[in-house]
């Protein structure tokens, strides 16, 4: 029980010491800053102070792993790291964020005031050791110059009296230093959690990216029903009326209109198709079932060439993208199937950063060929609705990698 | 007459080539997109153009009939469309309204009335579709004058703006000459149009006061 407890008190002393020492850089990093305060007046203040930011940052999630581990818990970071695109725009908002505002009070803080108080609680246990040794040196020291902690220690009468001393510095360190522990943890982790108004505010502003990306995403899909509606079942039953016309017409002039009646129930049945195609596409059953990674690995399952799937990371994604990605898969592996004479064949769908890529990478002849009207052309076509990006990399001898970037904006 | 038809569907391009040759015309060119039909501008008396065809599907029909009549002012064409829009309507009629026809795609299965309208469009003459007329009458206020006109005015109205002469207007109506020609009499006093002759100035005239 009390060794526990000189163990827990010892922790907080090595804590402080050491907190001691980063308080020191932080001073140096707070003088840092003060020097920035006029070079803010030249332009060239634009460049130093989002890299001091940045370094701010890195300083500050330093001591939150710090106090974090000696709290036993973790200490949150800010939602928004440094900012991925270099724009001196962005970089100048990452370094006037609120969150750069509140790592500078904690520096504030953590320079010079913690400096003195961890100073001043890791010396305590060194004065009461001093203080029992006085008694055995205090003769030794010159008269004009006693010891003279905490009062001057100028005869034996004095220098018994130390060890009373010593027990005070003692009782005060046992008590003051877990407690300054305490006090610089606390402190420190509040200031360091980022503030709930702006981790609220940063994520509104993520939600409302990923709602206008899912907004696009949907009028793209509107866009494709709608072409898909024209080209298909409206031309052919323009052409159904048309060919009904043309028979009307021949059995008015007494002739034969049967082939032209046969012509419009072609049409008609095409029409009927390309209805139930478009219907189809708009959202297929089996992703509302299944989802999109049970869709797809119904799609895997079905491939007559081995079919390998790694999934990784999708979260949810807008329903238009995710029946996009499922027929780009089907797409693909359709092609595969039919014309690759592959072996086996991969499709990946990761997440990485704010875009969906979905990747299919087959081992058989290669050769593939982009034809206007065909299924790579289809899928191309899917994929730049989304203001995406697709590669097609396939040399004569294979293999065929169809590599497709969706912005998911998740 | 020399016909150029220009429509990106194949069925529909073969069938209206079909449908055309069928009823005596000469089919010179049948292509898929605005500029072909150009290459073939000189062959031709008058063309047949679908607004959307390649490359952006949107209205290059409507691209190509403009440059078609800056290149042969005058140069009749026929638009079809898969739905009709008043504005594309007044992107056709910005430019003079003579040789000028604008109708829906399904228009071609009454064959003799779409031949009709494509004669009288190779004449020089306006076919509007009824659709766009429709679209422009559903759009007037409460209070304006062509609520004041009678049901059967009114119908003689949309006939006009779809560029029918007084003698088809009697024809569809049912009535005879001197009726129609009263009608449209009593029409246009009571929109305060000044009377013009038959053609496609009237059409014209009509449109524009519909469209205001």
């Amino acid at each position: 029980m009390t060794s526990d407890r000189l163990r827990a008190w010892a922790r907080s002393w090595r804590f402080l010491a050491a907190e001691a020492g980063a308080s020191a850089v932080s001073t140096g990093f707070f003088m840092g800053f003060l020097l920035l305060v006029p070079l803010m007046l030249l332009t060239g203040g634009i460049f130093v102070l989002p890299e001091a930011a940045r370094l701010l940052r890195r300083w500050a999630e330093r001591a939150r792993v710090r106090i974090g581990s000696f709290r036993g818990t973790t200490i949150p970071g800010p939602r928004s790291q440094e900012p991925a695109d270099r724009t001196i725009d962005a970089r100048l908002r990452f370094a006037f964020s609120r969150q750069t505002g509140r790592e500078l009070g904690w520096l504030t803080l953590h320079a010079l005031p913690t400096l003195l108080v961890t100073l001043v609680c890791i010396v305590l246990p060194l004065g009461a050791l001093n203080s029992l040794l006085v008694p055995g040196y205090w003769f030794l020291v010159p008269e004009d110059d006693p010891i003279g902690a905490p009062y001057p220690v100028t005869s034996w009468g004095l220098a018994a009296t130390m060890p009373l001393v010593a027990v005070a510095y003692a009782v005060l360190a046992w008590f003051l230093i877990p407690a300054a522990a305490r006090a610089v943890t606390g402190v420190s982790a509040r200031l360091l959690t980022p503030d709930r108004r702006s981790e609220l505010r940063a994520r509104v502003d993520s939600l409302t990216l990923s709602r206008a990306a899912a907004l696009d995403a949907h009028g793209a899909e509107l866009r494709r029903i709608e072409r898909d509606l024209h080209d298909g079942a409206q031309n052919r039953l323009v052409s159904v009326v048309m060919m009904m016309g043309l028979a009307e017409r021949a059995f008015e002039t007494g002739g034969d209109g049967l082939p032209q009646l046969r012509s419009a129930q072609a049409a008609a049945t095409e029409a009927l198709a390309g209805l139930r195609r478009t219907v189809h596409d708009i959202y297929p059953p089996i992703l509302d079932e299944l989802g999109l990674e049970g869709a797809l690995a119904s799609l895997a399952g079905r491939s007559v060439v081995p079919c390998t799937l790694a999934v990784d990371g999708i979260g949810r994604v807008p329903a238009a993208l995710e029946s996009a990605t499922y027929f780009l898969v089907a797409e693909a592996l359709n092609n595969v199937n039919k014309y690759s004479a592959a072996s086996a064949v991969r499709v990946r769908v990761a997440v990485d950063g704010p875009q969906l890529v979905v990747e299919v990478e087959d081992d058989g002849r290669g050769g593939a060929v982009e034809r206007p009207g065909g299924g790579l052309a289809g899928m191309r076509r899917r994929v730049e609705a989304f203001e995406g990006r697709m590669t097609v990399v396939s040399p004569e001898g294979g293999p065929t990698n169809v590599r497709a970037e969706l912005a998911c904006g998740s | 007459m020399r016909i150029v038809i220009a429509e990106d569907d194949t069925l529909l391009r073969e069938g209206l080539a079909l449908l055309l040759r069928s009823e005596g015309f000469d089919v010179v060119a049948a292509v898929d997109n605005g500029d072909d039909f150009l290459a073939h501008l000189d062959e031709a008396d008058a063309a047949v153009l679908d607004v959307r065809m390649p490359p952006t599907h949107t209205s290059e029909g409507l691209k190509a009939a403009a440059e078609a009549r800056a290149r042969r002012p005058g140069f009749p064409v026929l638009v079809l469309s898969a739905y009709v829009e008043d504005r594309y309507a007044g992107e056709l009629l910005a430019r003079g309204a003579d040789g000028l026809g604008y109708l829906l795609k399904e228009r071609v299965g009454k064959v003799a009335a779409f031949v009709d309208a494509l004669r009288r469009v190779a004449a020089g003459g306006t076919v509007m579709d009824p659709e766009v007329i429709s679209q422009l009458m559903s759009r007037r206020r409460a209070d304006d004058p062509v609520q004041s006109l009678t049901p059967r005015e009114r119908e003689v109205l949309g006939l006009m703006a779809e560029g029918l002469d007084n003698g088809s207007i009697a024809e569809r109506l049912v009535v005879t000459e001197t009726a129609v020609s009263k009608h449209i009499g009593n029409i246009f006093a009571k929109l305060g149009l000044a009377a013009s002759d038959s053609g496609h100035r009237r059409v014209l005239a009509v449109l524009a006061y519909l469209r205001s």
